[in-house]
């Protein structure tokens, strides 16, 4: 699956008996208490917002979890949205905070399968195991960008929106967080040589 | 002379252009003579698309329906919560039927502050203390109500946070 782009411009959809919206105005609807317009929200949100939980989790249940718990957290905070700003960032700055925040609720059986909380028709291998793996093991602090980043599909303003950085100091840890993930990939393909 | 460690510090913000130009041109002289480095400079820069093209499960179907659940608990949990202004304005009415409503009020106010002031007289008061431990009362239930009241306000309308 590639990064959906994912601008407040291209999240339009349409809703019975009304003209395309994007994903300000269906939040602003949600505040006024329209439900169907926030279960339009999370469903266009719901695949990048699970695979950024996954990815930084590495574990469908919690990721399932923490999705939901950015959801709910959305609709609380729905009346703090200033519809005259961008939805993105405003929306990627709480899932980012509450990503940061989640404290993991259960301890993975080692036997247990790994995506049973993600859609069985949809269970995949990772095509990139060794790249995956390799973001596993990188920090938080620069894992969280480069997810938002490269898999979000988050500008760098909006990252640094999100984390409260500036545009240089994302620049920076983007960087640095590659230089590791290449360094990894490189120990890695030595391992692997025969 | 650049040596290959800081080439490889550096490889990252030169794939993104974001390397002073004399910086950017050491770099590249020194890409063209060492192999070992163009590998790595050839991972640079195929890293970001890698990254982008990560692929995730998708999350089960029940999910947009578990989150609407929980909103609709929210919702009901939070209409609820009026439920507890009731009782306050049932105690308050009640009180203030006890006490011959706003006039009565009033009169157990103006006696109890008489009292207070011809206290240095000597005389002592003669409200019932019944009285004034419904005043003392209704007084605790209006602050509280009020307390309870603004918790609800501010939940029902947040201001917009400029973030």
């Amino acid at each position: 699956m590639h990064a959906h782009v994912a601008t407040d411009a291209q999240l339009m959809t349409e809703l019975p008996g009304s003209k395309a919206l994007a994903a300000g105005q269906l939040a602003h609807r949600a505040t006024g208490g329209d439900l169907d317009a926030f279960e339009e929200l999370i469903r266009r949100l719901q695949r990048r917002v699970y695979g950024f939980a996954f990815q930084h989790l590495r574990d469908a249940h919690e990721a399932y979890d923490l999705t939901q718990e950015i959801f709910v957290k959305l609709y609380r905070n729905l009346g703090r949205y200033d519809s005259e700003r961008p939805f993105e960032p405003w929306f990627w700055k709480m899932a980012t905070n509450t990503t940061i925040n989640y404290r993991r609720k259960r301890v993975p059986l080692p036997s247990e399968p790994a995506e049973e909380a993600a859609d069985p028709d949809a269970r995949m291998q990772p095509h990139d195991p060794t790249l995956v793996e390799a973001l596993a093991q990188l920090d938080p602090s620069y894992r969280v960008p480069v997810l938002l980043h490269y898999y979000a599909d988050l500008s760098l303003e909006q990252v640094a929106a999100a984390l409260s950085l500036s545009v240089p100091a994302v620049k920076s840890r983007l960087h640095r967080a590659r230089g590791v993930l290449r360094n990894s990939l490189a120990d890695a393909e030595e391992l692997g040589r025969p | 002379m650049i040596t290959c460690a800081r080439v490889r510090v550096l490889l990252e913000a030169f794939v993104d252009g974001d390397l002073a130009a004399d910086d950017a041109a050491r770099v590249r002289a020194h890409l063209s003579t060492c192999a070992d480095c163009r590998r790595q400079h050839d991972q640079a820069i195929s890293l970001p698309f890698r990254l982008r093209a990560l692929s995730s499960p998708v999350p089960g179907p029940s999910l947009v329906g578990d989150v609407m659940q929980a909103v609709g608990a929210e919702r009901g949990g939070y209409r609820r919560s009026w439920t507890l202004l009731v009782p306050e304005a049932v105690l308050a009415a009640f009180i203030l039927w006890y006490l011959s409503g706003l006039d009565g009020l009033s009169s157990i106010a103006s006696g109890v502050f008489g009292d207070l002031l011809s206290l240095g007289s000597g005389s002592l008061p003669h409200v019932p203390p019944v009285d004034v431990l419904l005043l003392v009362a209704l007084i605790a239930l209006v602050v509280v109500a009020a307390f309870h009241l603004s918790i609800l306000v501010r939940l029902a309308s947040p201001r917009p946070a400029h973030e």
